[in-house]
């Protein structure tokens, strides 16, 4: 698709001197004392005869949207996160400072490495979250696709199968994950007490021991299923001599995938990642529907606490400081992606 | 040839994108035009607002079934008193307000509030009182016959800062101890002999002793339950001066209180439903109703739960003592209406206030609601059985403290702090780190 555009785009390169170029000469020729006017509407001529003109109608209306809503918001947001907005007055934007910010870093850095308030939590469990579901994703992900991938029966069946919990709204997951955690009637502690691992049984959504662990564990189930359908297309897009290559020099079937497959699946890995850090970050609909505002500590993540701040007791300024940090945090995330895919040329 | 063809789709296709950009300029002016006619019906509803024909808009959180029901009837009175006014019904769904809070703000911000908007009186009113957005209707509103009518305690929470600013329509009691009649009476406990929230714990130790009901019910997935249970064990344990004497942020000045109190709930916590962390009050309740637990604390709202459940009775089947150690003592909840400034309808949203702050108003919301008129004038029939008593109990009470859990006692800020505190004590209940956390919260 990309190449096409860019072989239309050759084209029009190709056909635009052509048809400029006389028009040049003419200019040239015929007037070369009555000077002034005609040179500017031939330049104007020029200009809207330009590749660049021409191009206009195609992206400047899309940048003017993108850049009003998407990047003219978080610049608003960044400016009132340097107020020190707070309550149902209109903001003032004389004294601006980073203020906010440093609130939050002393508070984060206030109890020390393994304690703190709120912002400790919030940001602790944030990376937690980023880190160890995304890879949890990612690991299940790529063993469904070379399970699936393995020409096994109905295998279009299972591929529904793994990839529906994603079409679920986190509303219905978190409402059924909450059922499956409860401690008395909820199927995870059933199963275990009816396979004889009761002792294993745990208040899984109330003890903030294992808090964040189950929500991860039902995220990782909702997204597993897109990591292995990217797998799944990068499996697909090795030639098969490869594993019959592998097969001739004797290599186990462990060695072949470890040796010569994962490693050609990193394209598909730095997408998959990439998406699922998204969704990470946006763990907040998953949080709220099982807890409500205040999922405790040990479940607290930063976009929670950019709500509270914000709606709860209207310290805009705060919330919004606090939007711009998770805003810096998903830019990391996709910053190494962004320059990984241009130093290829890919984009 | 091919040329040509490219040269036209070419044109085609700069054509549309031409038409797109011109029709982006127009959805961009339109946005602006909205703007300025947004400005325009403020204007225009000023002066309808004088001339009669009025729109009231009411944004509430009434959405759940009896609430549903209470505020319709409690619109049908106001539109059969004050015909010329016509009622937008404008619901933002959410549990105690949590997305209207962000319906309003915005709103509020944006120049373009509602007519009036449901809200916790008390405390609650202070992130619009310091941006000073609410109407003084001391004046309009809360006229001499309106104030011999309300108590004290109520009243004072119309205005927080002085000025009457709100109009509670509703009463909720929240210091109840429920039970299941059945499950007490076969552990040989009962609840009217005990005088303290350490009595309960005993009681507790003698129900799971002698019956295989879980002893209370409870719920630790958001922390208002915790802290409201947590009020009423302070109330109960060390009186109300004592606890409003905390609610003035003096919780320092009262420590060895508050951590009794604090310890008195990690207590409570052995006796709770295992499965207190996962599932919602109404939820945890049914095992109330089903004869599973004995006991449960909660607001009065909890008994139009035991109202609509089958074969299951005030008196026979369930009953209530005040919390223990808050006899006396009527724990207020309660809602209210307000006028914000810019109002859109000056006019209408006053006599919608009137009427709320009227017998006839009250008289047809509060039965539906399971709520008590504010007013003690109402008359009694339309109230069942259980609400009589509440509303002789409430005539009767010494003090009508206003709660944290329920945004009247303390403001935003506070409550989220506390809340915070709550949050983490809920499965920890660990009092050292709760008590600093309180100390700190004010």
């Amino acid at each position: 698709m990309r190449s096409r555009i860019l072989r239309v785009l050759g084209a029009s390169d190709e056909d635009d001197p052509e048809t400029a170029e006389p028009d040049v000469r003419t200019d040239g020729g015929t007037t070369s004392d009555a000077a002034a006017a005609s040179g500017e509407t031939s330049r104007l001529g020029q200009w809207l005869d330009s590749e660049f003109a021409k191009s206009l109608p195609f992206w400047l209306p899309a940048t003017l949207l993108v850049g009003l809503f998407v990047y003219g918001a978080i610049g608003w947001n960044f400016l009132i996160s340097l107020t020190d907005w707070q309550g149902l007055r209109q903001p003032t934007y004389e004294s601006l400072d980073f203020e906010m910010y440093t609130r939050f870093f002393d508070s984060v850095f206030a109890g020390g490495l393994l304690s703190g308030p709120q912002e400790y939590w919030a940001l602790r469990n944030t990376f937690v979250l980023l880190v160890v579901f995304t890879v949890a994703a990612l690991a299940v992900g790529l063993l469904l696709a070379i399970l699936v991938d393995r020409d096994i029966r109905f295998e279009n069946t299972f591929r529904t199968i793994y990839l529906l919990p994603m079409s679920l709204s986190f509303v219905v997951t978190a409402i059924f994950w909450a059922w499956m955690y409860n401690p008395e009637s909820g199927l995870i502690n059933q199963t275990l007490g009816a396979v004889g691992l009761g002792s294993l049984a745990q208040q899984w959504i109330s003890d903030p021991q294992y808090k964040l662990f189950a929500v991860m564990f039902a995220l990782v189930w909702q997204f597993s299923g897109y990591a292995m359908v990217v797998y799944l297309a990068g499996l697909r897009a090795i030639p098969s001599d490869q594993y019959e290559a592998a097969k001739v020099d004797g290599a186990s079937l462990l060695k072949m995938y470890w040796r010569v497959i994962v490693p050609q699946l990193r394209a598909s890995t730095t997408s998959a990642a990439v998406v699922l850090m998204v969704f990470a970050l946006k763990a907040f609909d998953f949080l709220y529907v099982m807890f409500g505002t205040r999922p405790g500590p040990s479940a607290d993540i930063l976009a929670m606490m950019m709500y509270r701040e914000s709606f709860g007791t209207t310290n805009w300024a705060y919330g919004s400081a606090i939007a711009m940090i998770l805003f810096a945090l998903a830019l990391g995330v996709i910053a190494p992606y962004l320059y990984l895919q241009f130093k290829r040329g890919e984009l | 040839m091919t040329s040509d063809t490219n040269l036209t789709r070419r044109r085609y296709l700069q054509g549309t994108g031409a038409a797109g950009a011109a029709l982006t300029m127009a959805g961009c002016l339109g946005g602006g035009g909205d703007g300025d006619s947004d400005g325009g019906t403020t204007d225009t509803d000023g002066t309808t607002s004088s001339s009669g024909g009025q729109e009231l808009e009411i944004v509430h959180w009434w959405t759940a079934g009896g609430e549903a029901d209470a505020l319709e009837a409690l619109v049908e009175g106001f539109e059969e008193e004050y015909p010329e006014v016509t009622v937008t019904n404008n619901a933002a769904p959410g549990g105690a307000g949590s997305a209207l809070d962000t319906e309003i703000q915005s709103r509020i911000l944006n120049n373009n509030p509602p007519s009036t908007f449901q809200i916790w009186p008390g405390e609650s009113l202070n992130t619009y009182l310091e941006s000073d957005v609410l109407v003084d209707i001391g004046e309009s509103v809360w006229d001499q016959e309106m104030r011999d009518a309300y108590l004290d305690g109520v009243k004072q929470l119309s205005q927080p800062d002085g000025d009457f600013v709100a109009v509670p329509l509703n009463i909720h009691r929240l210091n109840n101890l429920f039970y299941n009649v059945d499950v007490v009476e076969s552990a040989g406990v009962d609840p009217s002999s005990l005088s303290s929230p350490a009595d309960v714990l005993s009681a507790m130790e003698t129900i799971r002793a002698e019956t295989d009901a879980t002893p209370m019910i409870h719920q630790t997935q958001a922390p208002w339950s915790s802290i409201q249970l947590w009020e009423d064990i302070l109330v109960g344990s060390a009186g109300v001066d004592v606890y409003q004497d905390v609610l003035a942020g003096n919780v320092a000045a009262n420590e060895q209180a508050v951590r009794d109190a604090l310890q008195t709930l990690a207590d409570y916590s052995d006796y709770f439903n295992e499965d207190a962390g996962s599932v919602a009050w109404d939820q945890a309740n049914n095992e109330v109703i089903q004869g599973n637990a004995a006991f449960l604390h909660q607001g009065d709202w909890a008994a139009g739960q035991y109202k609509t459940a089958e074969d299951f009775d005030y008196g026979d089947d369930w009953d209530y003592v005040p919390f223990p150690g808050t006899d006396g003592i009527y724990h207020v909840v309660t809602d209210s209406f307000v006028m914000p400034t810019s109002n859109p309808s000056p006019e209408a949203t006053e006599k919608w206030l009137s009427y709320c702050g009227s017998v006839d108003g009250q008289e047809r919301f509060n039965p539906i609601k399971g709520s008590i008129p504010p007013r003690t004038d109402v008359p009694d029939e339309e109230f069942g059985p259980f609400l009589t008593e509440q509303r002789e109990d409430f005539n009767d009470s010494s003090a009508q403290p206003p709660t944290i859990a329920h945004g009247t006692g303390v403001t935003p800020e506070v409550k989220s702090n506390i809340e915070g505190v709550f949050s983490s004590f809920n499965g920890s209940w660990n009092v050292d780190n709760a008590y600093n956390g309180l100390t700190n919260a004010f």
